[in-house]
């Protein structure tokens, strides 16, 4: 397993009127070669905000607090810092598809002469070549080249995603991450721009891929790891199936158990419920964030924090009822 | 620091309200009688100096303030009610209401107001500030009214109408009180550039002698100060104080107006 | 006890009617009482419309709704009206929109004492027993605003207006697609005893087969305006009919098995 992209305990936060609200505080991942790493995780966990930390986006009123990003466990973009990370790495060595990204293309030029003025921005091609890369990658990915010459509006809510996703990729970049990519798309859409990034990494145009979503049921269909966040701290990581089999962390176990799907076993477990909401994060609990609302926690965790310990086999997970502390 | 611009705004403004109406007492001076000597210089006794006819011009300063900021409020609340009650029925009822409402908001908008206005003073030759604050008041609404119809069009799919529809409310109820507080920030706002907008074309109109023709207003008096050719004559004391208050009310109107637009917008400050 | 027959419903736009939309396409179902029942559908099939209409807010380009043996859209008077949507209620997704902001939360459970005749201090005890059974506690919501309440919070208010009205059917538009997966549950849970306490009968408008499948007893798969197939979950599930159907299922994402062709 040869790692692309590792996380060191980074730290960022948002500066808000109410004080700073912790959106990732202390988080380390490894993301390797091959990976579709899945982040998953309910809304406030900082998952999106890990997405923009991974490539060093960080603008006010976000702020970077500490903590390594190792590209290639050579690089530290953290000490890069965003402009030289921008100039030299966004595109061609990571991307990322924003949510609503689909909304992302302007709205008054043809896609074409969109992705000639992102081209000609970032390689100094002519138009000539802008187009020939653009018309060969879309039929690589099976995506009609006629797409080109419309505006936007109309093409469909999935095609302006799988094309979006096609410009951000058209550097090769080795890590691609997308965030909630098919939220607003129906099934069928969904399926199909999940195989175009399945196939993308086949393909090896993208080496790795991190995918964030809230729908754990995406995650175990294409993911190959699995990260659980929750508020702004991983709490598990693992190989997918075993995760999914086997959930150690009781907000995993709850998390994964409370997923929706038209099936007999979901209907007759029932569904896991957990009573209360996520904490604000500008005053997190003491100890371990998840203990107000963990059905199991133990004195140890209001007092506490849990550090993410691997437990072998790729598995890690930060609860002291797991790791037998009391 | 918006607040800073609300509070000078609507001081600077109070200011010109509190000389308008309460100057009449501090400067007991009658505005319309021949009081000195003709196209007298500013004096001790006559601190604005006197107009052609002898009159006080400090005296039709202040009755002419009070004159025109109550055409301002009466036309703006005239334009405001019409705006309010052409935008909420139009925007909720639709359909052939809503066309035939925006057609006359139109034909208002694109209206020669001025052919309108030459017409009135042909048969109403004698217009007190009532009648030119009606007239006002009559051709300022189509612009509030699109806009609170548009708004009133948007919130009526939301699912909280459906929710009182639901509960048996009507159609009027529904718009007047579900709807309309939604957007009494903007009318109120809107309110406030309306009458600015009132003040001065008061004084455009009567200026050019279609506006008051009874009665004493900052525009009649830069009428009798352009009758006597006052700017080349140079009687500065006559027609630069109208104009001066005239542009002290009007900007601290609209700075008022983009301050209570900051205070109702928070987002507004962060830019 | 609600049957909807030959319900058809078309928008029309500009002027001279020139552009139309079938929304509804002469859709046919019941609901007898006490069931809950599934309307599935991606966005653009129709459902939220058939929704609107079923609750008296839309009227029906051609069809008819008749709820225990009326006719709803022959209502005339507000007495009527008002009988109707005590028996028959809805219930939103978004609990931002579902509240008028400028007003305080508690209103859209106050709104309701509206239908029915009922003393002042009556009012505030219902209120909180209406609160108590969706498990907010009262001092934690009344007197609120609804941006000072979470969504959770607010979807919970929405479940107790119904125990306020205790309607014989709820229509409930993707009452939890906008809450959070570990909520969720809570939700539906709620709605399941409404169903066992009351007799509740519930149609769920969705997109979400999941939740088709967990809640009702029967599924109707809606397509274009169209009813293309309907029948007990397992059935759907195990055995689809109709080509969309059996490409919907084929195409959600399941925790059990997984997909061969991606």
């Amino acid at each position: 397993m040869n790692a692309l992209l590792v996380a060191e305990d980074v730290k960022a936060s948002y500066s808000s009127p109410r004080g700073f609200i912790r959106a990732v505080d202390g988080v380390s991942m490894d993301i390797n070669y091959g990976d579709v790493l899945g982040i998953a995780g309910e809304s406030g966990c900082g998952k999106s905000t890990l997405s923009n930390v991974l490539m060093m986006n960080i603008r006010p009123p976000l702020s970077f607090l500490g903590g390594k990003v190792l590209l290639d466990g050579k690089q530290d973009l953290a000490a890069m810092g965003r402009e030289k990370v921008k100039a030299q790495m966004w595109g061609r060595v990571i991307a990322l598809v924003p949510q609503s990204a689909l909304n992302a293309l302007v709205p008054t030029r043809k896609v074409g002469a969109f992705i000639k003025d992102v081209l000609r921005y970032h390689l100094k091609l002519s138009a000539r070549e802008t187009m020939d890369l653009a018309e060969r990658r879309f039929r690589e990915l099976g995506l009609p080249v006629e797409a080109l010459t419309k505006y936007p509006h109309q093409l469909s809510g999935g095609m302006r995603q799988r094309v979006v996703i096609s410009v951000v990729t058209l550097l090769n970049p080795k890590l691609l991450i997308v965030d909630e990519p098919t939220s607003a798309l129906d099934v069928s859409t969904q399926k199909q721009v999940l195989k175009m990034l399945l196939h993308l990494r086949a393909k090896h145009i993208v080496r790795a891929i991190v995918f964030i979503a809230h729908d754990i049921a995406i995650l175990r269909q294409i993911a190959t790891r699995i990260a659980i966040m929750y508020a702004g701290k991983v709490v598990e990581v693992g190989p997918m199936e075993r995760v999914f089999q086997g959930p150690l962390h009781p907000y995993a176990y709850s998390l994964i158990h409370s997923v929706l799907t038209p099936e007999p076993e979901v209907r007759e477990r029932g569904l896991s419920y957990i009573a209360g909401e996520p904490p604000a994060l500008v005053h997190p609990p003491e100890g371990c964030r998840f203990h107000p609302r963990c059905p199991r926690s133990l004195p140890i965790c209001s007092r506490e924090e849990p550090p993410l310990i691997g437990l072998g086999e790729d598995r890690f997970v930060a609860c002291h009822l797991v790791l037998g502390r009391h | 620091m918006g607040n800073a611009r609300l509070v000078v705004s609507a001081a600077l403004f109070l200011a010109v309200v509190l000389f308008g109406l309460a100057g009449r007492w501090a400067y007991p001076v009658d505005p319309v009688s021949r009081v000195g000597g003709k196209l007298q210089t500013p004096s001790w006794e006559h601190p604005l100096g006197t107009d052609v006819q002898g009159r006080d011009v400090l005296a039709q300063l202040i009755h002419g303030t009070g004159t025109s900021l109550s055409i301002g409020i009466t036309a703006s609340v005239i334009a405001v009610a019409i705006a309010i009650v052409v935008g909420v029925i139009s925007g909720y009822r639709g359909g052939l209401m809503d066309d035939s409402l925006m057609a006359s908001a139109n034909v208002v908008l694109a209206f020669p107001v001025i052919l309108l206005l030459l017409v009135v003073a042909v048969f109403v030759p004698v217009r007190s500030p009532m009648v030119v604050a009606l007239l006002i008041g009559f051709t300022s609404w189509p612009g509030l009214a699109r806009a609170i119809r548009s708004q009133i069009m948007s919130l009526k799919e939301r699912e909280f109408v459906f929710l009182s529809r639901m509960t048996g409310c009507g159609g009027v109820r529904i718009a007047f009180v579900d709807l309309l507080p939604n957007m009494m920030t903007y009318v109120f706002t809107s309110s406030v550039v309306i009458m600015s907008a009132a003040m001065l074309a008061e004084a455009g109109l009567s200026m050019i002698g279609v506006g008051v023709t009874k009665g004493t207003s900052l525009g009649t008096m830069l009428f009798w100060a352009q009758l006597s050719d006052a700017v080349r004559r140079g009687f500065f004391w006559w027609f630069i104080p109208p104009g001066g208050v005239l542009t002290v009310a009007c900007a601290s109107l609209l700075l008022l107006a983009t301050a209570l637009d900051q205070l109702f917008n928070p987002r507004l400050k962060e830019r | 006890m609600l049957k909807v027959s030959d319900l058809t419903e078309v928008y029309t736009a500009g002027f001279l009617q020139r552009g139309s939309v079938v929304a509804v396409d002469e859709a046919n179902f019941a609901v007898q009482e006490g069931e809950t029942v599934s309307l599935v559908g991606e966005s653009g099939s129709g459902k939220t419309t058939t929704a609107h209409i079923i609750l008296r807010l839309l009227p029906p380009t051609s069809g008819k709704v008749v709820f225990e043996g009326r006719d709803i859209w022959a209502f005339k008077t507000k007495k009527e009206l008002k009988g109707y949507w005590h028996k028959v209620h809805g219930i939103f997704q978004d609990p931002y929109a579902a509240f008028n902001p400028i007003y305080k939360a508690d209103r859209i459970l106050y709104q309701v004492f509206n239908l029915m005749d009922r003393g002042v201090r009556d009012r505030r005890r219902l209120v909180r027993e209406a609160l108590e059974a969706v498990k907010l506690r009262p001092e934690e919501v009344l007197g609120r605003y609804s941006h000072q309440l979470s969504g959770g919070q607010r979807q919970r208010m929405m479940v107790a207006r119904c125990y306020l009205l205790k309607p014989q059917l709820i229509i409930a538009d993707e009452p939890v697609s906008m809450v959070d997966a570990s909520g969720r549950a809570g939700i539906l849970k709620l709605f399941l005893e409404l169903r066992d306490l009351y007799g509740t009968a519930v149609v769920f408008i969705t997109h979400d087969l999941g939740l088709a499948y967990y809640m009702s007893h029967r599924i109707l798969v809606m397509h274009k305006g169209r009813i293309v197939e309907e029948g007990a979950p397992e059935k759907i599930l195990g055995d689809p009919q109709h080509s969309y159907t059996r490409k919907l299922i084929a195409d959600i994402p399941l925790i059990g098995r997984k997909w061969e062709d991606i």
